[in-house]
């Protein structure tokens, strides 16, 4: 029972010590960048929405 | 224990516990709204509702991290023990805050329409086919029932009602919380950059929750590979020399099965119990002898030395093995004997004996 539970709390945290990063990595990867031609857009504080 | 719902037990450490728990709570949220705009400009932008929301959120994240890094701080010091004595009250605290966190994104994304707030959290993005897109939310929400469900559960008579090994597996699914967690801020609140701080804190979790574990499973590893001896003759597990195991405290061995036994000495006496408590499975051969009683470390739950059974009016009882010295040597029978058997504890040849127990000291329950 001590054993098997040690055992199963190591495998947990090597799991999550390699799985959340690599998901975090994947997701920050995939994430849609702007053409480097892009135009530059900002807008004035008084054309911001309301609530943004 | 009977599985009667009992109150739970006021004591000065518990209170004065929740009272710091409660003011750092207290002081992390208005310091969030004082400070965090000022450090900020992405933050400075937003409005008050959003901040009271992140201010929420980020602590519920800090709490959850400070939560599953008592556990193997403990194991690796003993001095972050204190910490771990009322835990159970620190996941309770994190939950309720993760709930209002997520009232306050109820309140302010999905209330300006007819839709109902739940309709509109569960079907407003659908783009499940996009990894940076996904809908962050459904992992807040998943961890945040995981949450509720483990602070509604944490109360002893669960644990007495589910037994300890099925209480401590469910309790375990904090960890899918934790995943959870971290997929909802970083896919969430980190993905979109504009708050370095948020990826920066999201990582530093992680990488010390990681270590803080792997470690604390190394630890603990390395006491199972160095199991203790065997006498080829009896098969008896040879634990350590009797001059090791000072008054008052015990030596942990290694059984050949992987059970982990405490050899305490207790007014030159030996005595073997399991090193599992029965109440969480904390580790009683890191405690010490209490009133004549082996006390285990995380909640002071006691235990007869003599047969392993909780003094009235309580009713956990341990494993109890049979020990002798041989020559110096202290061994252990890997054979436990039946619950309750009691076996008088062996005099260290040369040491005057005992007395009885006297009375227990008091416990409540967390």
């Amino acid at each position: 029972m001590q054993r098997a539970h040690r055992k199963a709390h190591a495998l947990i945290w090597t799991l999550l010590a390699v799985a959340l990063p690599l998901s975090l990595a994947i997701a920050f990867g995939s994430k849609p960048k702007l053409s480097s031609d892009a135009p530059s857009i900002q807008l004035k504080p008084a054309d911001r929405p309301e609530g943004s | 224990m009977s599985t009667a719902y009992k109150p739970v037990g006021w004591n000065r450490n518990k209170l004065i516990y929740d009272a710091i728990l409660l003011c750092g709570v207290v002081a992390y949220i208005l310091l969030y709204l004082k400070l965090a705009p000022s450090l900020s400009p992405s933050v400075r932008a937003v409005d008050m509702p959003i901040l009271r929301m992140r201010a929420f959120g980020s602590l519920a994240f800090l709490l959850l991290t400070v939560v599953l890094a008592i556990g193997p701080l403990a194991r690796l010091d003993p001095r972050f023990l204190p910490l771990l004595y009322n835990r159970r009250h620190f996941g309770v605290m994190t939950a309720a805050v993760a709930f209002t966190h997520a009232m306050f994104v109820l309140d302010w994304y999905f209330s300006f329409s007819t839709t109902p707030r739940l309709t509109a959290l569960f079907t407003s993005n659908t783009s499940f086919g996009s990894i940076a897109g996904f809908p962050f939310e459904l992992f807040g929400v998943f961890a945040l029932l995981i949450l509720l469900v483990l602070a509604a559960t944490s109360h002893d008579f669960w644990l007495s009602f589910l037994s300890p090994p099925v209480w401590k597996a469910m309790h375990m699914s904090v960890y899918a919380a934790y995943a959870a967690v971290v997929l909802h801020v970083g896919l969430g609140a980190a993905i979109d950059g504009t708050n370095p701080m948020t990826a920066m804190s999201l990582s530093a979790s992680l990488v010390v929750l990681s270590i803080l574990h792997l470690l604390a499973g190394r630890q603990e590893t390395a006491i199972d590979d160095a199991s203790s001896r065997i006498e080829t003759e009896t098969g008896w597990v040879d634990v350590c020399d009797q001059d090791a195991i000072q008054e008052g405290k015990a030596i942990v061995g290694v059984l050949p099965d992987g059970e982990r036994v405490a050899v305490f000495r207790f007014k030159n006496q030996l005595s073997a119990l399991s090193n599992l408590c029965s109440h969480q499975n904390g580790p009683i051969g890191e405690g010490k002898v209490v009133s004549g009683f082996a006390t285990c470390p995380w909640h002071g739950y006691q235990y007869r030395l003599e047969d392993g059974c909780a003094p009235p009016p309580f009713k956990e009882r341990v494993r109890k093995y049979r020990v002798k010295v041989s020559g110096s040597r202290v061994l252990v029978d890997p054979v436990a004997v039946p619950l309750g058997t009691r076996i008088e504890p062996v005099a260290i040849a040369g040491a005057l004996s005992s007395a009885s127990p006297s009375t227990p000291t008091t416990r409540t329950s967390p």
